[in-house]
């Protein structure tokens, strides 16, 4: 599992770290029963206190992400149906945070739809204007 | 005058159970209140910062609560016991980093000096202690006079580590040390924290080095707190608030919640406002600005805003 923490995000650690956990699923690279790493590892290699990675993983817990087994560690639920539930909410949170930016420019959400579309289009279709070049 | 009287900020973090208080502590050196009425509140288990410029007062109280240094007025507590009749007992239950970095001890080697350490510790580690030494790179046959800086900062946090203490009074701990070895400070103080239940306080004027690890903070400047607060409370209850405003706009009559800092352009304000988020967004709106951004601080940025809203009123 991959989680880079950002400390000029704007939104607490424990939630991005929620974040990390859900996208892993979304893209595959985390499966139901899936063991997360420990607490104590987690929180030593993000450099973070560990009661943020608790807190992490205890609310990912009441949403039904992962289970804590008493003397085992954190897993991935095993009914865990990324597609269903924790791809549209990751989605959202993208929106959301998508909207704010734009809003701090002056945008709205048309400005915002229209410049998704004429992005997406020229990149699909390569038209080679250099702001798509990423 | 306690910190009631002047804090822009909550500072009472309610019934505890806390590992350190202080009450109306006061000490002055010479004409200088270092200390003036100061009510510290460190809750059991809580990582606390405490923030503020060169000569607020963080070493002074760190030293107090050490017992190195006599109060003359008002209350400490420490681990249940006050450190001005009770210092050596207190001493024990502490590991401590003090401001200065030089380790004493000359003309000893660093091994002799971690064995001299042991002998005065009954829980002392030694297994933790050459883990802590290898982490660090610390070459226990060097004389401690030929220690650089951070050599000997890395020394102290060994020492005030290696002894499995159930309070940290680290004043300035990545004083000193370079990019690398803070990283991995930050590391070993998390798995410290993640093996055994560990009340820390941290004073440092660069409080970006060690945030990801904070879930108290408090801000002290010339010898007083003007807020003492769980971190997430500030980040949830301290925000900054970008918003266009018409050309000679003067602010709302009253708003709901404490601006700490007001800056910003002539049509576009920038305001620091301590309050409910929605009842602020709502009372600048009724007075006609258009609110585009609300955003928390950084406990850096939150500190700064309280400092210098303080020096601009």
């Amino acid at each position: 599992m991959k989680i880079r923490l950002s400390h000029a995000d704007g939104r607490p650690l424990y939630v991005q770290i929620m974040d990390a956990v859900r996208s892993g699923l979304v893209r595959g690279s985390l499966r139901p029963e899936d063991p997360l790493p420990s607490v104590r590892d987690l929180s030593s290699s993000l450099r973070v206190n560990p009661r943020t990675v608790s807190q992490a993983y205890a609310a990912l817990e009441r949403d039904g992400v992962v289970q804590v087994r008493h003397g085992k560690g954190t897993f991935v639920a095993p009914g865990v149906r990324p597609d269903e539930k924790e791809r549209p909410r990751l989605a959202r949170e993208v929106a959301r945070r998508a909207l704010a930016d734009a809003s701090r420019h002056g945008l709205g959400l048309a400005d915002l739809m229209t410049a998704l579309r004429e992005v997406e289009g020229g990149s699909l279709h390569g038209d080679g204007s250099k702001e798509d070049g990423r | 005058m306690t910190d009631t009287a002047t804090a822009a900020l909550p500072i009472d973090l309610g019934n505890g159970p806390f590992a350190v208080t202080t009450r109306e502590l006061a000490r002055r050196f010479g004409s200088t209140r270092a200390l003036d009425g100061l009510d510290l509140q460190v809750p059991e288990g809580a990582v606390y910062v405490l923030v503020g410029p060169n000569g607020a007062g963080k070493s002074t109280l760190i030293r107090t609560l050490m017992g190195l240094v006599r109060y003359q007025d008002g209350a400490v507590s420490v681990l249940g016991r006050d450190p001005a009749d009770r210092g050596a007992e207190v001493r024990a239950g502490i590991g401590y980093v003090p401001e200065d970095y030089r380790v004493g001890y000359s003309w000893m080697t660093v091994g002799r000096l971690l064995e001299h350490q042991a002998v005065y510790h009954p829980s002392w580690d030694a297994e933790y202690a050459r883990e802590l030494r290898a982490r660090y790179g610390i070459d226990p046959g060097r004389k401690c006079h030929a220690l650089s800086k951070g050599q000997s900062r890395r020394v102290q946090l060994v020492t005030a580590l290696a002894h499995r203490p159930p309070l940290l009074l680290l004043d300035e701990p990545t004083d000193g040390l370079d990019h690398v070895v803070r990283d991995e400070t930050l590391s070993i103080l998390s798995e410290y924290l993640a093996d055994s239940p560990t009340t820390v306080v941290i004073s440092t004027h660069r409080v970006y080095e060690v945030e990801p690890l904070v879930d108290h903070v408090g801000v002290l400047s010339e010898g007083r707190l003007l807020g003492q607060l769980p971190r997430d409370d500030l980040y949830g209850g301290l925000l900054r608030y970008w918003a266009d405003v018409p050309e000679g706009w003067t602010g709302p009559g009253e708003l709901p919640g404490r601006v700490v800092r007001r800056s910003g352009a002539a049509r576009a304000i920038e305001w620091t406002v301590w309050g409910d988020r929605d009842a602020v967004t709502r009372g600048l709106s009724q007075a006609g600005a258009a609110v585009r951004e609300v955003a928390p601080l950084s406990v850096d940025e939150a500190a700064l805003a309280l400092l210098s809203g303080r020096e601009a009123t």
